[in-house]
Formats: structure tokens, sequence, C-alpha cells
């Protein structure tokens, strides 16, 4: 009947020694303790709106048994609100988690930090009526106008809730950020402020208000500089620090956004200049749309699947250049090896005939585009290497000779498998006279190119070429798990090559050689493991070497 | 009636009430007299009044009559015509409570339980408080113990209800023979029947407090008649004297000339209100008086001048100088003129801050603890972020930091308990806190010493403050009385008793004629200072009043509770002008800004709002006959991170401070 029963009497009872309770006394004392359980607590919620909280503490009973003169409790002013926890098997009978603590434990603990000091700090939660957009304040959700009501001050007139269109309004200092932000974005002169710029856009709350005025600027410069290839660059790192501000609800101007993006990454000429590294920024492009499709995809289900879309048909219309390709690829192999599998495996093979010609270095005179066509080529590439190596990884799991060796990759070799260093011996036996053949053809391109233009272009094409010959002379056994990174680098050390290129060159092709015993091996490894299942994936990727 | 059936009834009651021997003697005397007679009585002569007796001789005691009666009146209540239910319902808890409390006064513990429990869910938005308190009678002892229970068995409900919600319930009590029911109606609720059309269910709030003879007494006191005006000869009233020469030789004043003849013009409105509801001393004043006088003993000049009711003392001129100089520099504000809000936030207090106090510069801060200790910040002097918020109040009070070079606060030990409130004197040269051991200190910030304690009171002080003068303070405490205390006298100069509950919070009248009192019993009241007498009880918070405030110029008072609830009331008609809804936990602290336009609420919810409180107080004016009084509007809601609101300020130049504790939210 009430919430203190005759057990719980009973049970306090012996708990305290007395074991001759006559079960009457008990029931009489039943209700009673309740009320005076019930007295207490109305005391001690008493201290606790005093102190100014909203939680009930053992302090407060503390205090509450003291206005009544009792002995308070001891033992339980630990500070903090406790921790009930559900008795099993109970409907509500709770506990307090009080674990054991064992000795040892206590004592070779380290000592706790002395707990900081109380401080006062201060800042403005308004000015002016207006809540300054500074990390003290709560992130608003929603710019209000300021109350212009003037027809509240008419007296005499009947009293009509007026509501005016919601103004919105800059504050001063937010519109300063804007164009502050805008001319660095604008000037390109700057790259340490502008680094700084990026930051403050990614981490500082109350930037909400600047969203559309930000989306807007973006669409609006991408649509005007697309032969700017700096401004277009700076403008993807905005877009990349506002959709890491965690503050920023970017979600409603998405649409506005993605045009822009989307725009970064497939346009068919993105800068003017031909040094521009329009490939690196489409490489930068397509790692915001992925970041995008993994923030918003579970809200927009559309987003990814209009998005690839999008970008595969790019990919399959033989009308498009291969620039456009090339972003499209980028785009796809960034939303994940789902998507590489599902889209662009399957149409590997009859791009990789269209793209043959091009690449042929003897039926395509113009370097330009057969160099274009080699980086598609290359991206392709990296999409079904990184493809295959993601399945490696899931396959990892399973018992496995070597699963470290597996795992790591690149640079093991140490570990390989006496079979393994054969098979890489039998590789570098028969390349050696290809490989030369193409070094030999290398140079002259390569000189013919330096005049036109520095940079990345010479990297590839031997690259390629190697890989070329590569497959055409032995069919059997290599894999070329290129990835991006490793290609930059190696571009990186192209550059540097200069004069010395023979001996870059040399420490390239070694290390090409090592990625090519690796992947090669990676793919022995998946045969032997997986023989038909894998199957699947391989005659792709194969064509795509052994083409 | 035959005389057997007289016997008969006779006989019921005796074995009724359990004389049984005295019942057997009757039966034996009986049976002699008519030998076997006595079974043949003819019981239906009169069927109607044998029932009705019999019901009385058989089932006194039986507890289930109590649920039955009720459950049968609720459901017919509920079922009735809709112009009349709210009315018939206002009768049901009255009954219920005290049905309830019949049961468990016969001793019917379980069933006055289940009683209880089963229609509980009907009352509990409104009386949720009172039900909590009920619920745990359990005990006919209890019933005595209990002071509440007490009170509401000794007194009367009014009721208002109509002439025919009236009719309606005692044609149904009669029709059905609900004795018991009426019973406890004509016993515990007195009905004031008027002609005409029901109320408004919206106007039910004499409903909400039942606390016994209150209204009554409520009603009886409100007839008094206060003062409420201004003080005569206030600063401001000197500052519009002295306006024109002082602008003449300062340069861009024009605008500040401007809001001096506009206050001008309102205080002169003012004080036409005033004399045609009231009859007003001359207290012509401006707006703010409130912060006018800032003075200490310390500092005054020996002859202190005799004001209405208390011997005030005098400021010496340079305080005075720089009130002034402050009064000048205020920032109109009204709706569309929003403040500035300057936010002094506590971090590290490890759930100990128990209050927060912050001086009439907005320079200094004191927080009290619950481990004892008062601490003090003099805020113009910490962090560079501070100063923009002070740059505005360029007072010179020349406060000394904390002698530790580490410490960046001053420390006041002296307290032995939770430290619950703390107030600074108007020139922020003393600060007094109140603190569970039930004394009252008084500290200087000159000297960060200790220099009185006050002791009095029996039971924690919850609330201490400084009147608007400085000098006098008044405090309350868990011992349901608020004291007037002087800064010279370790004595209190009066007691004031007559809460019912604990007295939660304390406010001062800005002419210093009066103190405002908030209680756990629901209820603000009014006191005079010099008679010690209740003057005004306004009644219609649901529940624990927790902050109070006053209008600079006098006339109105906002209330804080509990539930989140704001009331503005009128001092002089002790109405309720309207609700002020919007937070949704408690309500800390109230403050009105310099002119009276604004009103600022911060709370446990971790929000400051502003609300427009001239516009209500205008159309109050206005339509007061109309009816619609519900013109009062939220005009900001400023959240914080996630600290509750436990202090706010507006300073004499208008710029809002307020305070909190940094809490984590909770996970």
């Amino acid at each position: 009947m009430s919430i203190v029963t005759k057990e719980t009497i009973e049970v306090t009872a012996q708990s305290i020694g007395i074991t001759n309770l006559s079960p009457e006394a008990a029931l009489m004392l039943a209700p009673d303790v309740e009320y005076r359980v019930r007295e207490i607590m109305q005391e001690a919620i008493k201290c606790m709106r005093h102190s100014k909280r909203t939680t009930l503490t053992a302090s407060d009973v503390d205090g509450a048994l003291n206005l009544r003169t009792l002995e308070p409790t001891y033992g339980f002013a630990s500070g903090g609100p406790f921790r009930f926890r559900k008795a099993i098997g109970h409907q509500d009978l709770f506990y307090t988690d009080d674990r054991e603590v064992d000795f040892k434990d206590v004592i070779e603990a380290p000592l706790p930090k002395a707990p900081l000091d109380t401080e006062v700090v201060s800042h403005w939660l308004a000015i002016e009526g207006v809540q300054p957009a500074i990390p003290e304040n709560a992130p608003l959700e929603v710019i209000r106008a300021p109350a212009e009501n003037k027809i509240y001050e008419q007296k005499d007139a009947p009293l009509v809730d007026v509501r005016l269109p919601v103004k919105h309004v800059l504050s001063r200092e937010l519109q300063l950020y804007f164009q502050k932000i805008a001319e660095l974005t604008m000037s390109k002169s700057n790259p340490a402020l502008f680094k700084e710029a990026l930051v403050s856009l990614a981490s500082d709350s109350g930037l909400h208000p600047l969203v559309p005025y930000f989306t807007n600027f973006i669409a609006d410069e991408v649509s005007r500089g697309l032969n700017d290839f700096r401004l277009l660059f700076n403008l993807m790192h905005v877009v990349r620090s506002l959709l890491q501000n965690p503050h920023i609800n970017i979600e409603l101007y998405l649409h506005q956004l993605m045009p822009s993006v989307v725009t970064c990454l497939v346009s068919r000429k993105l800068g003017n200049r031909f040094a521009d590294n329009h490939w690196e920024l489409r490489d930068f492009t397509a790692n915001v749309v992925a970041l995008i499709c993994k923030r918003f995809g579970n809200a927009y289900i559309t987003l990814q699947s209009r998005l690839t879309k999008t970008l595969v048909n790019a990919l399959l219309d033989p009308k498009k250049a291969l620039t456009q390709h090339y972003g499209a690829i980028q785009g796809l192999t960034a939303l994940g090896h789902n998507v590489v599998r599902l889209l662009i495996l399957p149409n590997l093979e009859p791009y990789l005939s269209l793209l043959g010609p091009e690449l042929d270095a003897e039926k395509q005179r113009n370097q330009m585009k057969s160099y274009e066509a080699w980086r598609v080529y290359g991206a392709l590439l990296r999409a079904a290497g990184l493809c295959i190596h993601d399945r490696l990884k899931i396959f990892l799991k399973l018992p496995s000779p070597s699963p470290s060796f597996l795992h790591k990759g690149k640079g093991k070799i140490i570990n390989a498998v006496p079979r393994k260093r054969k098979l890489s011996a039998d590789t570098t036996e028969n390349q050696p006279p290809h490989k030369r053949l193409i070094t030999a053809d290398g140079p002259d391109g390569l000189q013919l190119q330096n005049h036109t233009g520095p940079a990345p272009m010479p990297v590839d094409k031997p690259m390629g070429n190697y890989n070329l010959t590569q497959n055409s002379v032995q069919p059997s056994s290599s894999q070329q798990a290129s990835d991006g990174n490793e290609s930059e680098s190696r571009n990186a050390k192209e550059k540097e090559g200069g004069k010395g290129r023979a001996i870059t060159r040399k420490a390239i092709l070694s290390q090409i050689w090592k990625d090519d015993l690796d992947s090669g091996r990676l793919l022995v490894k998946l045969q032997q493991l997986y023989g038909n299942r894998i199957l699947p994936f391989i005659p792709s990727t194969e064509m795509s070497l052994f083409l | 009636m035959d005389p057997e059936q007289v016997d008969e009834f006779v006989m019921g009651y005796l074995k009724k009430k359990g004389f049984n021997s005295a019942a057997k003697q009757l039966q034996e005397a009986l049976h002699h007299n008519n030998g076997g007679n006595f079974n043949s009585t003819d019981y239906h002569n009169d069927p109607e009044l044998t029932k009705l007796i019999r019901s009385f001789s058989q089932s006194e005691n039986d507890p289930t009559r109590y649920r039955d009666g009720y459950s049968k009146l609720r459901s017919w209540a509920y079922n009735s015509l809709d112009l009349y239910k709210h009315e018939l319902l206002r009768v049901m808890y009255p009954l219920f409570i005290h049905c309830y409390m019949d049961l468990v006064g016969k001793g019917h513990t379980q069933e006055a339980r289940s009683f209880f429990n089963s229609f509980r869910k009907d009352h509990e938005m409104v009386h949720l408080r009172d039900l909590q308190k009920l619920e745990g009678v359990l005990v006919p002892s209890h019933l005595e113990e209990m002071e509440f229970a007490r009170s509401l068995r000794q007194s009367k409900v009014n009721i208002k209800i109509c002439q025919y919600s009236y009719d309606l319930l005692l044609q149904y009590l009669h029709r059905t023979e609900s004795t018991l029911m009426l019973g406890i109606i004509n016993e515990h609720i007195n009905f004031q029947v008027y002609s005409g059309q029901p109320n408004s269910s919206s106007d039910d709030i004499d409903a909400v407090t039942i606390v016994g003879s209150f209204q009554e007494t409520a009603d009886h006191v409100n007839q008094k008649e206060i003062q409420w005006g201004l003080l005569e000869d206030s600063l401001e009233d000197r500052l519009e004297k002295t306006g024109s020469l002082l602008t003449d030789s300062e340069k861009g004043q024009g605008e500040k000339d401007g809001d001096m003849d506009d206050s001008k013009k309102r205080s002169s409105e003012i004080g036409k209100q005033g004399s045609s509801i009231k009859k007003l001393k001359k207290d012509k004043a401006g707006n703010a008086t409130a912060k006018v006088a800032r003075q200490e003993t310390s500092t005054v000049s020996p002859a202190p001048r005799v004001k209405p009711e208390l011997a005030l003392p005098v400021m010496s001129t340079d305080v005075e100088e720089s009130i002034l100089e402050d009064l000048r520099n205020r920032v109109q504000l009204s709706s569309v003129a929003m403040p500035s809000v300057s936010f002094y936030t506590f971090v590290n207090t490890h759930n100990g801050l128990n209050c927060a106090s912050i001086s009439h510069d907005g320079s200094l801060v004191a927080g009290g603890f619950s481990d004892s200790s008062v601490k003090i910040w003099d805020m113009a002097k910490i962090g560079q972020a501070g100063n923009g918020a002070l740059q505005s109040e360029s007072d010179t009070n020349d406060q000394i930091v904390g002698p530790n070079g580490r410490r960046n606060y001053t420390l006041l030990l002296g307290h032995s308990g939770p430290v619950y409130s703390a107030t600074f004197s108007p020139p922020g040269d003393f600060v007094l806190s109140s603190s569970a051991d039930t004394t009252i200190r008084l500290w200087s910030t000159q000297l960060n010493a200790n220099l009185v304690c006050y002791k009095g009171h029996n039971y924690p002080v919850w609330d201490v403050q400084f009147s608007p003068f400085g000098h006098y303070f008044a405090s309350c405490s868990h011992d349901r009385t608020a004291r007037i205390w002087s800064m010279d006298r370790i004595l209190p100069l009066r007691i004031m008793a007559g809460h019912l509950s604990d007295v939660d919070c304390v406010q001062w009248h800005p002419n210093c004629n009066y103190i405002a009192t908030g209680s756990s019993d629901k209820t603000v009241r009014l006191w005079d200072v010099q008679t010690g007498e209740c003057v005004r009880i306004f009644i219609g918070h649901r529940s624990m009043v927790l902050s109070l405030a006053m209008s600079p110029d006098g006339r109105y008072m906002a209330s804080g509770d509990e539930d989140g609830t704001i009331m503005m009331w009128d001092l002089s008609t002790a109405r309720c002008i309207t609700p002020l809804m919007g937070h949704n936990s408690c309500v800390w602290s109230l403050s009105y800004s310099g002119e009276g336009s604004l009103l600022a609420s911060g709370s446990a919810d971790c929000t400051v709002k502003l609300w427009d409180v001239t516009s209500s107080t205008k159309s109050t004016k206005a339509e007061e006959k109309n009816g619609n009084s519900n013109r009062l509007r939220s005009l900001r809601t400023f959240p914080t991170k996630s600290t509750p609101v436990h202090a706010l300020r507006f300073s004499r130049r208008n710029l809002l401070f307020a305070a909190g504790a940094l809490s984590k939210p909770a996970s």
C-alpha cells in the first residue's frame, strides 16, 4: 500500500540488530517511516532550490537532516549525482553502483590532479539586444530580426500583431569577416593567411548566418572563374572548410553548392595555363564530393545516386574530353570501393578498348592527348587497384600464410617466400630488354616536352609505357596495384631528377619492380586463396594490365 | 412514526456506536414490553426516511462509502453541462482531499491510499505540490502534526459558484442521498453564490490556493492602504533640476536631455495615476530612484534626514555626483532599444556555487559557496576580456584584489554552513552574506574582513538584501520569518511573521517603506517596515516563489516561481496583471531596467529573457475594462551555452549584468 512496506521495516530492524520486532509494530511503523522520509525530502528539496540547483544531492539531504537536528548521513557526499542501477528481475528496485576498490590500485594510482580553482570569466551575452556569435555563446539556430515594432508602439491603434517579414540582418562583424575571407580567396597572394582563414572557417561557431553568402559567392566565382585555376582551388578549400565546421548546418545550401563542386570535378577545362595542375584540383574536389556524400548521404538518399549518375554519364560519353573522364573516375573512386566495383569495373573493358588507341604512342601523335589518356589510365588503374586492395583487406581476416605481409603490402619483400622471389626474379629477367627499349625512347619525349611545359607529364609516360610493354611481353603473374600516392611520389622524384634523370629513373624502376612484385604476389595470393570467387574481379583488372 | 420504529433506530444507533450492552438492555426491555412483537414492526410507513436513517445507522464506518460517493459525484460532474462543468469540477478538489483526510483520520490507511491513487490524476495538474505533501500523511497523528493538513481541516474553502451550478449540485446530492459528500461540503466548503452566468474557466486563480481561511485574510489585508510612491527629493529630481545647467556645460548631451524630458513626463504621468488611485504623497520622481541612493554609514555626514518612515542615511557628495553622472549617461531602453548583456560565468565551481551577486555598478561579483566561503571578484581588474563590459561603468571604486597573488579573488571565510545569499551595499563597500549556520555576516570589501555577525534567525537564512539606500537590510529564513536589520545593531529591528512556510526571498520596495517576501506557501506578501504589519498578500503562484523584483517606479512587482512562471503584480490592488510564461524551470533572478520598461529574468533553463513590461502596463490601463490584460510579451531570449542564470542586475546606466555557474550538461 505504501512505498515503505512492512518487510522493509523488518529488514531494516534486523540490520540494526532488533530481532524481536513484532509484525504489528512493523505495520505501525511503516506509514510513519514513509511520512518522515517524505518530510526530509521536502526539506531537502528546499535546500536544493536555495543552492540554485535542479538535481538533488546527498548534501541536500544532509542539510535537511540538519534542519531537523538529526545526524547527517555519512559516506555519500562524494559530489556529483549517484549512478543507480536497476536490480535485475525487479521492476523498481535500484541500488547504487558501488564497486569494490582494491587497495593496491588506490595506492599505486598516481596522485589525482588538484581541482582547478574557481574563476569568473566574462563575455557579452548580447550587445544591444543581439547575441554576438562568439564561442562563449550558444550557437544560434535562427537569426531573428530585431524588433522593428513601431506598430506596437502606437498606443491607441487596435492591438493587432502585425508580422513583419523576417529581415535577415548581418552584424557588422560578420560582414567584415565575409569580406576578408572573400578577399583572401580571390587574392591568392597570401597562402599562410589563407590557411589561417580556412582553419577559422572550419572551426568558428556563429558563422551560420554567412553560409548563404558563402554558397552564393562560391557558385558565382566558380561559374566566372573557370579559367582561374588558383581561385578554383581556393574555393574548393573554402567548401571543404565549411563542410568541416561542426557549427554550421550546411545541409540547407547543398543544392546550391553541389553544381559548383561537380563543375570543379568534371569540367572540360579548369584553368587556362598549361602549367595548371588541374589534375590535383580534380583529386581534391573528388575528396570533397566524397566528404559531402559521407555526411549527407544518409539524410538525402538520392544525393549519391544522382551524383554517381552524373559521373558515370560523363565517363561513358566518348564525346567528352579525357579530362572529364578523369574527373569522373576520381569522383567515383573517392566515393568508395563499392561504387568502383559497381560502376567502373563493369565498364572497364569497353572503356579501355576505347582508350587503347589514345594510349598508343604510335597512333596518337598529339603528346597532350596521349598524356591525358595516360592520366585517365592511371586513374582507372588506381580505382581498380584500390578496389582489389580493399577486397584483399576484407579477406585478410581469413587464415592465410602471411597475413601481415598481405596487409602491409609494399616494401616487405624481405619476408617473401622463395617461390615469390623466384617469380620476381623471373620478371626482372624478362623485363630488362623492353624496359631499356622504352627508356631509350623516353628521353626524346621528355626532352621534347620539357620545352613546352615543365612538370609531371614525363612521369606517367614512362610508367605507362613500362606497363604496356611489360604486359604485352609477359601476360602473366604481375599486376600493378597502382596507388595514387605512389605515382605522386614518383612524380616528385622525377621532377627533382633534372640532369641525373637516368639515375632517378633507375630508382623509380626499382621501385616499380617492387610494386610489381608486390602486386603480383597479391594477385597470386588472391588466386590461391579464392580461386573462382575472385574471378569476377580478375578479368577486368587483368584486362587493365595486360591489354 | 410509531414508537417501535423509533426504538429500532435507537437500537441501530447504539449498535453502531458500539454501546452493545446498552443495546442489549434496550432489546431486552423491548422484548419485555412487546413480547416478540419487535420483528413485526412495519418498516415501510415512510420508506424514504427509513432508508435515510438506516443509512446513517449502518454504514458510517464503511470506508468504501467515500470512494463510492466521490466517484459518483465525479462522474456526474464530468458529465455535466460544459458551461457549468468547470465550476463543478472546482468543488471536486476540496472534496477529494477531505475525503482522503477523513479516511486517514479514521485509520483506514489502505483505503485512503487506494482512494488517493485512483483519483490523484484529476488534480495533479494544478495541485501537484499539495498532493505530494498530503501523500505522505498515512496515520491520524500525521494529520495533527502536519501544519498544512491541520490548516486544511480547520478552515473552509471559498468557492465562487453561480446560482445554477449551485442548484445543480445540491439537487444531485439530495437526489442521490450522498449524505457523506453533502456533509463534507457543508463542513469545509463555503460557497459564494452569485447570480448570472458562470465565470470563464481561466479565472480560477482562487481555486488554485486552498490554504485555509487565507482568502478572507488576504482580502482583508489587501484593503489596507499602501503608499507605493517614491521618496521625495530623490536624486533624479535633483538631476532634473540641475539637468539644464549640466547639459549646457557638457557637449553632446542633447540626446540625454531628451531622455530626461521623457522621464520627467512619465514621472508626472505616474504621479497623476497614483493620486487618482491612492492618496499619494507628492513623491514625484523619475524612474530609477531605486538605484539612486547609494550611501553608507561609513561615508555619510552625521545628520540623517527623516524620510517618510525610516531614518535614511545621507550620501556623500562625491558618491552623489557619480550617481548623477551615471544617471545622465543612462541608456534609454525600450522594446526597440535593447540592453547589452554582460555575462559573468563561474567556472570550476564543482557544483558548489549557491548564489551569486553583482554590485550595483557591475564591477564586483560575489559568489556564496556550499563550502561556507564567500568569494569576491573584482571584474574591473580581472582579465581584459571583462573590460568591455565595464567600460561604461567608470566607477572609481578602489577595491582591493585578493591578498594572495595567485588568487584573483578575495576569499572571505567565517560562515560554518553553506552560504545561501550575498548582497552588495549600493556603493559596493560592504557585502552581506547569509548562511545555513543561521547567521548573517557583514564584510568589508575594503578591509576584506568580517565586521559583524548578526544572529537572530533560528534556522538557515535563505536570503538577505540591502535596502536601496544601504544601512538597512532584510533577511528571511526557514524559520518562517523575515527580519529587518540595521548595520549598527546586532539584533533585528523588526520581525515579520505570518508566512505559513519558509520565506524564500525578500526584496525592498524602492521607497524603503516596504519589503516583499516570497515563500514556499506560494504567496508573496508585502510588509510595512515601520509597523511590521503585513499589508498585501499576493496569491496566484502554483509553487514556491524564488525571486522578486520591484519596478523602479514602485508601482509593480514581479515574482518568479519554481515552475518558471513569472507574475507581475500591481501593488495597490494586489492583483496579478499577467503571468509571464516562457521559462520552463526555476526563475532564479529578476531585474527591472533603470526606467522600468524592461524586465529581465534568469532561469535554470539556461536562458535570460527580456520582457516588455511597458506594453503590458499600458495596455492594462487601457484595456482593464475590456478584460484583455494579457499583453505582456517576451522580447528576447538569450540562451547561454550551459549556464543556469543565478543573478541579474541592471546597472544604473542600464547595462545588464548576469552571472551563473557553468554546469556540464546532464548526460
